[in-house]
């Protein structure tokens, strides 16, 4: 068996490591002209530093003094006292911890990465099938697999610490109790900005009403959550309610400090040929540009119910979806399903956000909820 | 983890086959030379909102654009698809024309043989690739990688009928022999892979053998079934959907031997190639039906 020994002999290994170093020097020179691009573009200089947040969105007016040719728009955004370098972060669930991206796209140049919920046990998740595509979209049903919270810390929340980007936690459980230990584990790391409570599960105690159809028990989970959380607290919102302000009224009152909406849509597809579902659990959540007209309209109504920062996410795939959930109110957004065929959207849709606002001399800030209606 | 690359490719050529089989050919270069045996790609069909996801497909083969020849793979800069004509996704591929441009996510996942696959498999001394239908995309690119140093394989492959026995001449340089098996008789043995198979295994029962295979969910269980008698290891080339292809989606996870959230690993990451005794055969048969 001597031509077991070398299993990569006549592939090419040597091309593939040399292919691999040249491709990471271009790569990190890259980042550095993009870095010193972006420190002479803003008035800070060197590296942002990612816990003294400047002064956020309120307009500094050196940068609109340069000669109106050079208008420089700033995309930074401060939500819930954080500072972001621009309002694109990546959703969670569709980004896993970062790193699989790590490969594909600069991650210094997200606003933030929204990583893969975590609960405070580990989950195996639900039999396959768990996806199928549908038109414009695609059906879920993973069953929130992860790692669980401790594991995260130590194998996961290394590697994001060392990005610019802010790094927010979505945490989720099948009891306040679940969801407050979670955090509790959780508030232990170094590196974490902020955590995303995901209030779509069913709490198993109440009967497996899901927390996020329910006022009572959205209050309940988010009051419990808030009190225990170090970081401050991002609310994520079910679509799947009659009315979204009572919701989002109802996590404001709670003590959320941002909302993010929304999340996926429940739907289903069958196959008429073995009269079965596609999904293994029946039922999965619906998301892709299906259902951007949708998340739009809610992220609209939630803007003008509650005081607090809005993110913004459902089906962006583009700079101008994105300008149009910032229009309706949103402060930052969220990109999802797009990460899984096209891991450069985040980028595209930052730089064409930049273009409009260049283009129409107007900083992000300025366009949130900027929508005219007669 | 392997270096992967992202890129827009365009086509060379979109060969019709019998049985509305096709070999797509990519010029990809920096794809082609990273490829691995059993390694897979996501081709991305450009320019339709309505059909958003990657397509995985098993890397078939990968050589120069001018000259055929063996040390080929060195300067290989196409890349090359043989699919089946299933789906929406298969449809719109088969649509392609020498020009068009595609997305390409390659390579992918861990093929046949990883490190942690050779311990068991270097103890072979014949080495069995076991196909069935267009799971013979898979398993080109290892019998030469074998028969390059000097281990030729030898193929079984099964599938419905005559037009479905795609591909076979690409494999006559690089396997020893070649028993084919039909469901309907029109070409080979009559009936299933596993037939020859087994004739095979029996006659040769003292033989240290290594089954490579790759093909539908019941003619994998049963290779397994009759690897598992004779006592021989066998790795598997798994197939299901799949939303990214860099595991985060966790949409191709199956079941598997292990603890917690272990017990599901993911196709496109962890696999595609398993060893066959780490699979969980009863559950994954129910996801192939729903």
């Amino acid at each position: 068996m001597r031509g077991w020994r070398k299993p990569d002999k006549g592939l090419g290994a040597s091309i593939v490591l040399r292919v691999k170093a040249e491709t990471k020097q271009v790569c990190n020179r890259k980042a550095r002209e993009k870095v010193m691009e972006d420190s002479s573009k803003t008035r800070r200089s060197g590296k942002p530093s990612k816990r003294s947040a400047p002064g956020g969105n309120t307009h500094a007016s050196d940068q609109v003094s340069a000669s109106a040719d050079e208008f420089v728009p700033r995309l930074e955004v401060t939500i819930a006292g954080i500072h972001f370098e621009n309002p694109v972060w990546t959703a969670s669930g569709t980004f896993g911890y970062g790193k699989e991206f790590a490969h594909l796209i600069d991650l210094n140049q997200l606003g933030g990465i929204v990583v893969k919920g975590i609960s405070a046990e580990p989950m195996e998740g639900n039999p396959a099938p768990r996806i199928y595509e549908t038109d414009s979209g695609m059906l879920n049903a993973i069953g929130l697999q992860n790692v669980g919270a401790q594991r995260f810390l130590e194998e996961k929340l290394p590697f994001l610490r060392t990005l610019r980007t802010r790094c927010i936690v979505n945490v989720f459980g099948f009891s306040t109790d679940d969801y407050v230990r979670a955090i509790e584990i959780l508030n232990e790391g170094d590196g974490i900005d902020a955590y995303e409570l995901n209030i779509s599960c069913p709490n198993t105690r109440a009967g497996g009403i899901v927390y996020g159809s329910d006022p009572k028990l959205t209050e309940e989970v988010v009051a419990a959550a808030k009190k225990v959380a170090r970081f401050p607290l991002l609310v994520k919102l079910s679509p799947n309610v009659t009315d979204i302000t009572v919701f989002a009224r109802a996590a404001e009152a709670a003590g959320a400090d941002a909302l993010s909406l929304v999340n996926t849509f429940v739907g289903m597809a069958i196959d008429i040929e073995t009269a079965r579902p596609r999904l293994s659990n029946v039922t999965g959540g619906l998301s892709g540009p299906a259902i951007k007209p949708m998340a739009l309209r809610l992220v609209y109504q939630a803007a003008r119910a509650v005081k607090v920062p809005i993110i913004g996410l459902g089906g962006i795939v583009t700079a101008e979806d994105a300008i149009e959930f910032v229009m309706a109110g949103a402060q930052a957004v969220q990109i999802g399903t797009a990460n899984f065929y096209a891991p450069d959207t985040s980028i595209r849709v930052i730089e064409g956000i930049r273009d409009y606002c260049r283009r129409k001399r107007r900083h992000v800030a300025d366009l949130v909820g900027s929508l005219k209606v007669a | 983890m392997t270096m992967m690359y992202d890129t827009t490719v365009v086509v060379r050529e979109n060969r019709p086959l019998s049985g509305g089989h096709f070999l797509l050919s990519l010029h990809a270069p920096r794809q082609a030379q990273a490829a691995r045996p059993g390694q897979f790609a996501m081709l991305h069909l450009l320019g339709r909102s309505d059909v958003l996801l990657r397509r995985p497909m098993s890397i078939y083969d990968v050589k120069a654009a001018a000259p055929k020849g063996r040390g080929a793979r060195k300067s290989a800069e196409i890349i090359q698809f043989l699919y089946k004509v299933v789906g929406r996704g298969t449809r719109l591929m088969s649509e392609l024309k020498a020009g068009d441009a595609v997305g390409l996510l390659a390579p992918l996942g861990h093929g046949f043989f990883e490190e942690e696959y050779l311990d068991r498999a270097r103890q072979a001394d014949k080495i069995l690739l076991v196909a069935g239908g267009i799971g013979i995309a898979a398993l080109l690119l290892p019998a030469r990688q074998l028969a390059e140093s000097g281990l030729r394989g030898r193929l079984f492959f099964g599938a419905r009928s005559r037009a479905e026995i795609v591909g076979v001449q690409d494999f006559r340089p690089w396997v020893a022999a070649t028993a084919l098996a039909t469901e309907d008789g029109t070409r080979g043995h009559r009936g299933f892979v596993t037939r020859p198979l087994a004739a095979y295994l029996e006659k040769n029962a003292k033989k240290k053998c290594l089954l490579l295979a790759c093909g539908p969910m019941a003619m994998l269980q049963a290779v397994v079934k009759l690897a598992t008698q004779y006592g021989h290891p066998c790795l598997v080339s798994m197939e299901n959907r799949m939303g990214c292809g860099l595991g985060v989606c966790l949409g191709c996870s199956i079941h598997v031997l292990g603890k917690g959230h272990e017990a599901y690993q993911r196709v496109c990451t962890e696999g595609p190639v398993f060893w066959a005794d780490k699979i969980i055969w009863e559950d994954a048969r129910v996801a192939e039906a729903g």
